[in-house]
C-alpha cells in the first residue's frame, strides 16, 4: 500500500510549530508548579513506588549509616571535649528554659492568646528523593496527609531550617529547600548578635561559595561576622526564632545603600536524610 | 526483553536512591547525580527492531518519572520524546561502540537539562540560573560516562550471551 504524502505549507508549518510551543508551556506552566496537588491516580502510583523504594533502599541506607556510624565514632572524643563546658551550663539553661515558659505562658493567659505561630509539634520523616525537574532543590519525605502534613508547614533537621512543604499525597509530602531562588516567598530573617537585631530578605543562594544571601539591610546598620540568623516569624508561614546559619561576609551593593550578607547555613544541603516536620499544635477552645 | 526491563527498573531506581542517600563526606554527593533513566534509554535503543515496543517503555518511564521524582505531568514523557528523535537520526550516521554511546548519553543528559532549564524559565517563577545548570551539568559528566560504560559492557554481556538477536 502507498503512503500518503502530505504536503503542509510553509506558512501552515510555522503556525502549527508556534501552536505547539503556546500548548506545551501553557500546559507546563501548570504542570511545573511546585504546589500542584497530585491526583488520585498519580498518589496512588508515587505512594507504591516510594513504599518500593524504601524497602529497596533499606539495605543501602543501613549500610550509609552504619558508614556513617563509625566515622561519628572517631570524632566523638574531640566532641565529648568542645561541649564538656556547654554541659555544665545545662541545668542552669534547663532552670531558665523553664522559667521563662512558665512566664511565657502566664503572658499568654493574661493576654488571651491562645495560639501563636510558634506553638508546634515534631513529626520526624525521612527523606525519599530529591526532586530532579526542579534541580534537586525538592526533597520528598516519607510522611503525608494521613501524618497530618500539610502544605506550608515548616521543615527542620537537626541543624536548623530546611524548607517547607508544598505539596503531599497521602504517604508522602514534597519540601522545597530554603535554597531555591523563590522570587515571591522570600523568607524573612532575623540578624542578631548580643547587642544588635536586624531584619532582612534571604535573596538567593550561591552554589559555588554554598552561602545564603541576605538582603533589605541598610548599609547603616552594624552587623558583625558570626552572627547568627533565624526566621523572623514575620510572613507568617516561618516561626520565629528557627536557627538557619551564620553571618560569614558582609559586602555592600553597587549603590552602597544596602548590605548583602553572605549566609553560611548550618544544615548541609547535599546530605539530609532525616528531618522534622513543625506540626502546627490544635487550637485550644 | 526481561533483561531490558529489569536494567530499566534498576535505573529507574538508581534516580531515586542515588539522587539522596550517596552521602559521602569525601566526595560531594552531586558528582553522582546524573538521570540514570535517560542513560538506560539511549543504551536499550540499541536491543530494539521494533520502535513501537520501545516507545512503550518510553512512555511507561516518562510518565513514572514524572509522577515519582519530578511531581509533573508529561512534562518528561515530551522530553524523553525528544531525546528519542535525536537519538534516533543520530543512530543513522554514528556507529554504537563505546565511545559513541557515551557522547551520546552525555549529549541526552545535556538536552534534557537544557530543555529543563528553558522550560522552568520559561514556566516558573523562579530564578534557575545558567551558572547551576552548568555546574550540573558538569558535575554529571564523570558518572554519566561510568554508568555508561558500565551498563553498554554489562547488557551487551549477559543480553548477546542469552538471546543473540534484537527485540522484534
Amino acid at each position: 500500500m502507498k503512503k500518503k504524502n502530505i504536503n503542509i505549507k510553509p506558512k501552515y508549518t510555522i503556525l502549527i510549530i508556534i501552536f505547539s510551543i503556546i500548548v506545551i508551556v501553557t500546559v507546563f506552566s501548570h504542570t511545573l508548579k511546585e504546589d500542584r496537588q497530585l491526583n488520585k491516580f498519580e498518589s496512588f502510583i508515587k505512594d507504591t513506588v516510594t513504599s518500593v523504594e524504601k524497602i529497596v533502599f533499606y539495605p543501602f541506607k543501613f549500610v550509609i549509616n552504619k558508614v556513617d556510624d563509625y566515622k561519628e565514632l572517631n570524632n566523638i572524643r574531640k566532641k565529648y571535649q568542645s561541649l564538656l563546658p556547654e554541659v555544665e551550663r545545662i541545668d542552669s539553661l534547663n532552670a531558665e528554659n523553664i522559667e521563662l515558659r512558665k512566664q511565657l505562658k502566664a503572658l499568654k493567659e493574661e493576654l488571651n492568646i491562645t495560639y501563636t505561630i510558634n506553638d508546634y509539634e515534631y513529626l520526624n520523616a525521612t527523606v525519599i528523593n530529591r526532586n530532579i525537574a526542579h534541580w534537586y532543590n525538592t526533597i520528598t519525605i516519607d510522611k503525608g496527609s494521613y501524618n497530618g502534613v500539610e502544605p506550608d508547614m515548616v521543615v527542620v533537621n537537626s541543624s536548623g531550617l530546611i524548607g517547607r512543604v508544598v505539596s503531599t499525597t497521602t504517604f508522602t509530602s514534597d519540601v522545597r529547600l530554603i535554597t531555591t531562588s523563590d522570587t515571591i516567598n522570600k523568607i524573612s530573617v532575623t540578624i542578631s548578635d548580643n547587642n544588635t537585631s536586624v531584619n532582612g530578605l534571604i535573596k538567593n543562594y550561591n552554589y559555588n561559595t554554598k552561602y545564603l544571601e541576605v538582603e533589605g539591610i541598610s548599609n547603616t546598620e552594624k552587623i558583625t561576622e558570626g552572627a547568627y540568623v533565624y526566621t523572623s516569624g514575620l510572613g507568617g508561614i516561618f516561626p520565629s526564632g528557627i536557627l538557619i546559619g551564620t553571618v560569614k561576609n558582609i559586602t555592600t551593593d553597587e549603590y552602597d545603600l544596602a548590605k548583602i550578607i553572605d549566609v553560611s547555613p548550618v544544615a548541609n544541603f547535599d546530605d539530609i536524610n532525616y528531618v522534622a516536620v513543625l506540626k502546627r499544635k490544635e487550637i485550644e477552645k | 526483553m526481561i533483561v531490558i526491563i529489569i536494567y530499566t527498573i534498576i535505573s529507574f531506581l538508581l534516580d531515586g536512591l542515588l539522587s539522596n542517600y550517596m552521602s559521602i563526606n569525601i566526595i560531594d554527593p552531586s558528582y553522582f547525580r546524573t538521570i540514570y533513566s535517560i542513560i538506560s534509554l539511549v543504551i536499550i535503543y540499541n536491543y530494539f527492531d521494533n520502535n513501537t515496543k520501545y516507545l512503550k517503555i518510553l512512555l511507561v518511564l516518562g510518565m513514572f518519572f514524572d509522577i515519582v521524582y519530578t511531581n509533573t505531568f508529561l512534562l518528561n514523557v515530551v522530553i524523553f520524546l525528544i531525546i528519542y528523535l535525536i537519538i534516533k537520526k543520530i543512530n543513522i550516521f554514528i556507529p554504537n561502540n563505546i565511545f559513541t554511546i557515551n557522547l551520546k548519553s552525555i549529549l541526552s543528559i545535556t538536552i534534557y537539562h537544557i530543555l529543563s532549564y528553558l522550560i522552568l524559565l520559561l514556566s516558573n517563577y523562579h530564578n534557575y540560573s545558567i551558572r547551576l545548570l552548568t555546574l550540573i551539568l558538569s558535575r554529571s559528566i564523570i558518572v554519566t560516562i561510568i554508568y555508561t560504560t558500565i551498563s553498554y559492557l554489562l547488557l551487551k554481556k549477559i543480553y548477546f550471551k542469552i538471546y543473540d538477536k534484537k527485540i522484534k
